[in-house]
């Protein structure tokens, strides 16, 4: 079973910062802080599964202070994905760190990016 | 190490770290990488790219290091271009790099040019496994892919 996650200042190497939000009824957000690498992706990983037990109707991942993210966390997040079926994950990022791994393998196509979280807790376009 | 332009023409800089084989010191090997191609006026994409290459590299190697062995990672800064070479001693003699992996096929992409290498130990050697290693080269910039 998961531990509920603590908000944390700034995480260390080796340590990623990952918290839940429920900012309102429709929505659960999980916010991600830290480098995203074969030491943190089991972390994330845990968060996710935990992202994709609520049944909120839309999933949003906050990844704004993700420094890094190499293919392990990808790997990860692409999972995350498929399991999350219908229900599209929106990411919030425009960090090129995060961007970039993502526009290269194509796996941006997976995901519904957003600029901030504003965005990507509003309201339906 | 800053001033590039003491260097002779043509002639590479050599820059080597070596560490314990180990995740943990992946983020200092992959912080060098950004540092030399920010120093290299790599544009901020190939910057990304090379810092995500060489974190790929190390940790597949890391992964079949032998115990307690040693990672060894050298850069050669060309003018144009970064080119790398990682390797360590593997664990066991069947070791090789998997390049049929997920992070194998983002390394293809992320760097230019990618080999994946292994060399058997050679008689009386103080490690038994092969030596295995990654070497991979990226341009400093828009490079035909």
């Amino acid at each position: 079973m998961l531990d509920p996650t603590k908000p944390r200042p700034s995480p260390g190497p080796g340590e990623l910062g990952v918290t839940f939000e429920q900012p309102d009824a429709r929505h659960a957000l999980l916010v991600v802080d830290g480098e995203i690498d074969t030491l943190t992706a089991g972390s994330l990983e845990r968060a996710l599964t935990e992202l994709l037990e609520d049944t909120s109707e839309v999933l949003v991942i906050d990844l704004s202070a993700v420094t890094f993210l190499a293919s392990s966390g990808l790997a990860v997040l692409i999972r995350a994905a498929h399991q999350a079926g219908e229900r599209r994950l929106r990411l919030v990022s425009t960090a090129r760190a995060v961007r970039r791994p993502m526009e290269i393998t194509g796996s941006d196509q997976l995901f519904d990016l957003y600029p901030d979280r504003a965005a990507a807790l509003s309201p339906e376009e | 190490m800053s001033d590039w332009d003491s260097h002779p023409p043509g002639e590479p800089s050599v820059v080597e770290v070596r560490t314990s084989a180990t995740a943990a010191l992946i983020p200092t090997i992959r912080a060098v990488a950004s540092d030399l191609a920010a120093r290299a006026d790599f544009d901020l994409d190939a910057i990304s790219d090379l810092r995500m290459a060489v974190d790929e590299a190390c940790a597949t190697l890391v992964d079949v290091a032998a115990p307690a062995s040693m990672l060894q990672c050298t850069f050669r800064v060309h003018a144009e271009h970064i080119e790398v070479h990682a390797h360590v001693h593997a664990g066991s003699a069947d070791a090789t790099v998997s390049t049929d992996t997920f992070g194998w096929r983002v390394l293809q992409t992320l760097a230019d040019h990618v080999e994946a290498l292994r060399q058997d130990s050679v008689v009386g050697a103080d490690h038994a496994g092969p030596t295995v290693g990654i070497r991979l080269d990226k341009h400093a910039g828009m490079p035909p892919r």
